[in-house]
């Protein structure tokens, strides 16, 4: 491990034992759903990334991969079925759907991805809003507790994060990226570009899956059409590209970023902080494709070589 | 060059291949057979069909016709499994990964292997060939010069170890120099026993290079011969070596 690696991890660890810690520190509710709604974000955004930063497939309908796995988890769970396997079939169900949309749009190659991933998350939403008119409630309302869902949040967001880490650092990984620089070049390497784009796929729909379960469990009542909402793609996408698309730390950047400006545009000019989403959104990509992440390497780069050209005058011919 | 033996085994034969965009036939009836140890070129002016001729072969498009590699019809073959039977590739526009490191870059021509250590080796023949290659491994693709993009893509298809190289005019954008530095390079590429088939404008140093040659006019073979024989003929010499 050199320097740089060894200061990240331990911030990073520092970060996820105070996370840890945090229902011991604060006893407020108000705090921990905060945490719970950054958590939530961050493995959004992180398994958008996946597919949409690493392999350069605009995904336009994750809410569909996260309303799908909270639907089907709400439904086995409310209906008898330990939560557990309710929570696995949730993100293996959004794996299917993903598949099931992904291998014909693929194939297409083009746009298709992107418009066939709008149009599912927008059927979906208005098929179950009229299968489900009625609000779901938790019947076992007495024995909630914030706690376990924290916890399965927070595990989710580390278990998120960490795979898309070890997942483009791999093989696999570098072929995905390969595949966004380029298909045609990938594929005259003899790397195949249906095959990373699934596979890239499918990850990022296991994750959103799983995190819409642990949705269905943390809310008490609400209309099982919600989840397919358009803001539950757009949002996530939005802090990606705040943060900076094609990186680990720019989705959760992103999301820190999203959630804090949220809140404070919403207490000081309510319905106003759409309008004011929207242009930063625009002005990010158009002025800073990589996001923050990119605007604080080259700052620091600046940085670098303006106090490296006082230090050392001559500066070599090249 | 002369030839070598002629009855040597037939690596690829490209038979009746037709390939249509839409309505045009870009690609009618071209028939052509790359023997073990050649190299061969298909010359041509812009749009003759010379990339999409490669193209075809590397399975990017489909196409009618007959293409076989060592005896194997490649029709139902996927892109990424003709690579791995042996045919290494530098697209045209060399298709550089901009972002990705020279590193990164190479590494990903190695995908389809598993022999680690012959791997290694590889990498040092690639640098012993490109020093160039060599300093600059951290660099992102995307800002090496026209030439050094082009060697990286020549460094990749050896990464790639291909018995069989196709190369889609590797001469492009580069000065005069670097033109004679990439085809010296191919030829000691060829000479330690891979087979190449290279699409080229740059009809001289092609044709000079190449042990036979097949001229490609609006998607037809007009004229074939030795690369001596056509650098010969009037008509090559009018239309493509410039009188
Ligand atoms: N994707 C495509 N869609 C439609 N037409 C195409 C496509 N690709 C190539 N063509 C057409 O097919 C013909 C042959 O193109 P090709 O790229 O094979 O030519 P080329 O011999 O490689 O030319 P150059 O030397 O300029 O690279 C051209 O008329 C070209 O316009
Ligand atoms: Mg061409």
């Amino acid at each position: 491990m050199n320097k740089k690696q060894i200061v990240s991890s331990s911030l990073l660890l520092i970060a996820i034992i105070l996370l840890a810690l945090l229902p011991l520190m604060t006893k407020k509710n108000s705090t921990i759903n905060l945490v719970i709604l950054l958590l939530l974000y961050m493995t959004l955004a992180s398994s958008w990334n996946i597919l949409g930063g690493y392999t350069g497939q605009t995904n336009l309908g994750h809410a569909a991969f996260f309303g799908i796995g909270s639907l089907i988890t709400r439904l086995l769970w409310i209906g008898g079925i330990p939560f557990s396997i309710a929570f696995l079939a949730g993100g293996i169900g959004a794996v299917a759907l993903a598949l099931l949309i992904g291998i014909p749009a693929f194939k297409l190659r083009g746009v298709y991805f992107a418009i066939g991933t709008l149009a599912l998350a927008q059927i979906l939403n208005l098929t179950v809003s009229n299968i489900f008119p009625e609000m779901s409630y938790n019947p076992n309302l007495a024995d909630y507790q914030l706690m376990p869902r924290y916890y399965l949040f927070l595990v989710l967001a580390i278990l998120t994060i960490g795979s898309a880490y070890f997942l483009v650092n791999s093989k696999w990984g570098l072929g995905m990226m390969a595949v966004r620089e380029g298909e045609d070049a990938a594929e005259s390497l003899g790397i195949s570009a249906l095959k990373h784009k699934l596979l890239a796929l499918s990850v990022s729909a296991f994750f959103a899956g799983l995190v819409g379960g642990a949705f269905a469990y943390y809310h008490v009542s609400y209309y099982l059409s919600m989840p397919f909402g358009p803001e539950w793609t757009f949002d996530p996408m939005m802090m990606a590209y705040i943060g900076g698309t094609g990186t680990i730390i720019g989705p959760i950047i992103g999301a820190v970023f999203f959630v804090g400006l949220k809140q404070f545009l919403v207490w000081n000019v309510g319905e106003y902080h759409l309008i004011i989403f929207g242009t930063l959104f625009i002005l990010i990509v158009l002025f800073l494709p990589g996001g923050l992440v990119e605007a604080w390497n080259k700052s620091r780069r600046l940085l670098q070589s303006r106090t490296g050209q006082k230090k050392n005058r001559v500066v070599p011919i090249t | 060059m002369s030839a070598p033996d002629q009855d040597n085994h037939v690596v690829l034969s490209v038979q009746d291949l037709n390939i249509y965009y839409g309505n045009i036939r870009a690609v009618k009836d071209i028939s052509f057979e790359v023997h073990e140890g050649e190299i061969v070129t298909l010359i041509g002016a812009n749009g003759a069909g010379k990339s999409s001729t490669l193209r075809a072969i590397s399975g990017i498009i489909p196409y009618k016709g007959t293409i076989s590699y060592r005896g194997q019809d490649l029709h139902k073959v996927p892109a990424d499994k003709i690579v791995a039977m042996g045919i290494a590739q530098v697209p045209e526009g060399r298709g550089i990964f901009g972002s990705l490191t020279v590193r990164e870059n190479l590494k990903l021509a190695t995908w389809q292997r598993k022999d680690k250590a012959e791997i290694s080796r590889d990498y040092e023949r690639v640098y012993s060939i490109f020093p160039r290659l060599k300093e600059r491994l951290n660099q992102q693709g995307g800002t090496l010069s026209g030439g050094e993009q082009q060697m990286l893509a020549v460094g990749r298809a050896l990464m790639s170890r291909g018995t069989l190289m196709l190369l889609d005019e590797p001469s492009m954008g580069l000065a005069p120099v670097l033109v004679r530095d990439i085809f010296k390079v191919l030829r000691e590429i060829n000479q330690s026993g891979t087979t190449i088939l290279l699409v080229e404008q740059n009809a001289y140093m092609a044709l000079r290079l190449a042990h036979r040659g097949y001229v490609l006019e609006t998607g037809r073979v007009t004229i074939s011969g030795t690369g001596q024989e056509l650098m010969g003929n009037p008509r090559v010499k009018e239309a493509y070596l410039g009188g």
